[in-house]
């Protein structure tokens, strides 16, 4: 079968013609049920070969949350990286594949007392914390673990903020990290998170320079660190060609080796990096209106089934199959198909005209896609194939 | 100001420019836009979808290499089957073997064949051959009903992320095989190991997967982006790379020498499948 999709210019930098000619050779196949999630496995693979590459000393931690789908991960282990993790469910997941317990670390700064216990007994050493409370959770659970002090840094650069919700201001992270050596743990290091998607390269520079101060406060107080974890924040490319990993890299490469001993071991916690546009969204068009001038399309993967993002702004790329092609473009409302008025993915965006039945392709939705999604209203969540 | 054709080929990197002297033909059939023009270098040109196919000047590297490394490859080829090639110029190429008894033509463009036949005519001369059968349908279509009697397949198409991707699939492959007889053999064009080796990787390991002898050779064609084209082959017996049968045809560049070098050395080739190759 044939599918009517043409491929355009802009299309092209959002993803590669190796993971399109994939994908749309898997479409030709007669029976697509949707909603799916395809991953190009290759494009894993690739973008875990530039992860790290240029920062000297480092290990890479995926974090977990960003697809937790068990054969990712298990292509995850074999690629030879750690994993970064937050819960008991996650936890699961990995002792399930028998991940040693010497790759897995834990940046959440607020944990569960039933995820402590079970990450105490699975061997899990690395725990980040910004409390008073959390370093006397961790004291009682997990005696003399190690511990990072997640630090407050600017997230202006990222369309995912994160700064409100987690992180010590300098001051009191010396404080922290003190309060933690009496307490009988072991303060290690100093972790910051620039924000999810974070496009700007210079947020690396402000987060380091308070990493650094911290680190010299630290040391005055005699607490000899030897981590950072400079946390997520690699952008992908949602609807145009943002910065590469690679330069993201050099850049901190250059400001770590100015500013911080020469042994400073260094973890990344990439998530949306890694799997974020090897993922491609096949949804089927239910519906269509036109009302109050505006013309609504309606797919099977919406706000609560997969498209959670999109209510914090981020905006995806499409490739609508429709066999009146491109030259008949209109402005679309893009909603998903449950009955909440909250279900609303975009709106005013430029798409050839579908029809009931044909396919939407959603690029770049590998990540934060299927492991935010729930059934609300009874919709499924799109189902994960490998390819 | 001289008029230019600018091709707005997806997933290339270059853009390339033609020079256009004169439009001869531009329309739209029922699956593609079509467009002839006239370059003062290359000749006339056939442009599908706003990318070109060939041009008269240089298309005899594309159809040679294309046709020639399995017709030597194969002891004894009668019935061939072409798929695409619109313009007749695989067909043209076909019909220089003395063994051939039977070629089925399956384009499904008929208006593709109409159009070069008015403007190409040193291409498309051979399609109303007593040995030519012309069916206008859909190739994965044609091979699915085929009893096992073809001993070789050529698909001559467009791009793979265009409407040509369903001769690209494992299903696909798989009905070739199927009306393969045990001496069979089968090539199509695989994109450029310059731009898009992850394709050629990926049309490789597909099939890998259906046929027991695969393998990969390469030629040099100005008018695609990438320049140095892949061709996918795949045998049930024959090795692609050894001739089964004298070279005595007329060509401009495909000779025994040529079959010969145009494979990739082996250990390029297994770099490649492994991919070791970083470029």
């Amino acid at each position: 079968m044939i599918r009517a999709f043409k491929v355009e210019k802009f299309h092209t930098k959002i993803v590669e013609k190796s993971t399109l000619f994939k994908v749309l050779k898997y479409l030709n196949k007669k029976n697509i049920r949707t909603p799916l999630l395809l991953i190009d496995k290759e494009k894993i693979i690739e973008k875990i070969s530039m992860i790290g590459k240029n920062i000297s000393n480092s290990k890479v931690f995926y974090a977990v949350k960003a697809n937790s789908d068990i054969r990712i991960a298990k292509l995850i282990d074999r690629l030879g990286l750690g994993f970064e993790i937050a819960s008991e469910g996650e936890l699961n997941l990995l002792s399930s594949i028998g991940v040693d317990s010497k790759k897995i670390i834990s940046s959440n700064p607020v944990k569960s007392d039933g995820f402590l216990k079970m990450a105490r007994s699975y061997g899990v050493n690395y725990f980040s914390f910004d409390s008073i409370d959390e370093v006397d959770k961790l004291a009682r659970l997990v005696p003399h673990c190690n511990v990072y002090v997640r630090v407050s840094v600017p997230n202006e650069g990222s369309e995912w903020p994160l700064n409100k919700k987690f992180g010590a201001e300098v001051n009191d992270s010396v404080s922290l990290l003190s309060y933690a050596n009496d307490r009988g743990l072991n303060p290690v290091g100093i972790t910051f998170h620039v924000g999810s998607q974070c496009t700007n390269i210079y947020s690396w520079n402000t987060a380091l320079d308070k990493a650094k101060a911290l680190w010299d406060l630290a040391e005055k107080e005699k607490i000899k660190l030897g981590v950072l974890n400079i946390g997520g924040g690699y952008p992908i490319n949602y609807t145009k060609n943002v910065v590469k990993v690679e330069a993201i890299e050099k850049n901190i490469n250059n400001l770590i080796y100015e500013k911080f001993p020469e042994n400073i071991k260094i973890f990344i916690e990439p998530g949306r990096a890694v799997v974020g546009d090897a993922g491609i969204f096949v949804s089927s068009v239910i519906g269509r209106a036109r009302r109050a001038d505006e013309n609504w399309l309606y797919i099977d993967i919406g706000v609560f089934n997969g498209l959670m993002e999109s209510v914090g702004g981020i905006k995806y790329s499409y490739l609508v199959e429709s066999l009146k092609g491109i030259r008949h473009k209109k402005k679309w409302n893009l909603a998903g198909p449950s009955c909440d008025s909250f279900d609303i993915i975009d709106k005013g965006l430029m798409l050839p005209e579908p029809e009931v039945g044909n396919l939407v392709l959603i690029f770049s939705s590998g990540a934060y896609t299927t492991s935010y999604a729930s059934e609300f209203n009874g919709f499924p969540i799109p189902k994960t194939i490998l390819i | 100001m001289t008029k230019k054709f600018t091709e707005t080929a997806p997933f290339v990197p270059i853009e390339y420019s033609y020079e256009i002297e004169k439009i001869l033909y531009k329309g739209q059939s029922k699956f593609q836009k079509i467009m002839v023009f006239e370059n003062p270098y290359f000749g006339r040109m056939l442009i599908l979808d706003g990318i070109v196919q060939l041009s008269e000047r240089d298309e005899f590297f594309y159809h040679e290499m294309l046709t020639h490394v399995v017709m030597h490859a194969h002891p004894n080829p009668q019935k061939v089957v072409v798929i695409g090639g619109g313009d007749g110029g695989t067909v043209r190429e076909v019909l220089k073997h003395k063994t051939v008894k039977n070629v089925y033509f399956v384009e499904i463009d008929k208006k593709v064949t109409d159009i070069a036949r008015k403007f190409f005519p040193t291409v498309a001369c051979s399609v109303k051959n007593p040995r030519v059968q012309t069916v206008n349908m859909d190739g994965a279509d044609f091979v699915k009903k085929r009893p096992s009697d073809i001993d070789v397949v050529i698909v001559d198409s467009t791009d793979p992320i265009g409407f040509a991707r369903s001769l690209f699939t494992r299903k696909f492959f798989t009905s070739i095989k199927n009306c393969l007889t045990d001496n069979g053999m089968f090539v199509i064009h695989s994109e450029s190991l310059l731009l898009h080796k992850d394709i050629v990787i990926e049309v490789q390991e597909t099939l890998k997967k259906v046929f027991p002898k695969v393998d990969l050779y390469t030629a040099p064609i100005a008018t695609y982006p990438g320049n140095w084209w892949t061709f996918s082959v795949a045998s049930k017996k024959p090795d692609p790379r050894q001739m089964k049968r004298k070279f005595n045809i007329k060509t401009k560049y495909y000779s025994d020498e040529i079959h010969h070098y145009a494979f990739l050395p082996k250990g390029l080739y297994k770099k490649l499948m492994q991919r070791k190759l970083k470029w």
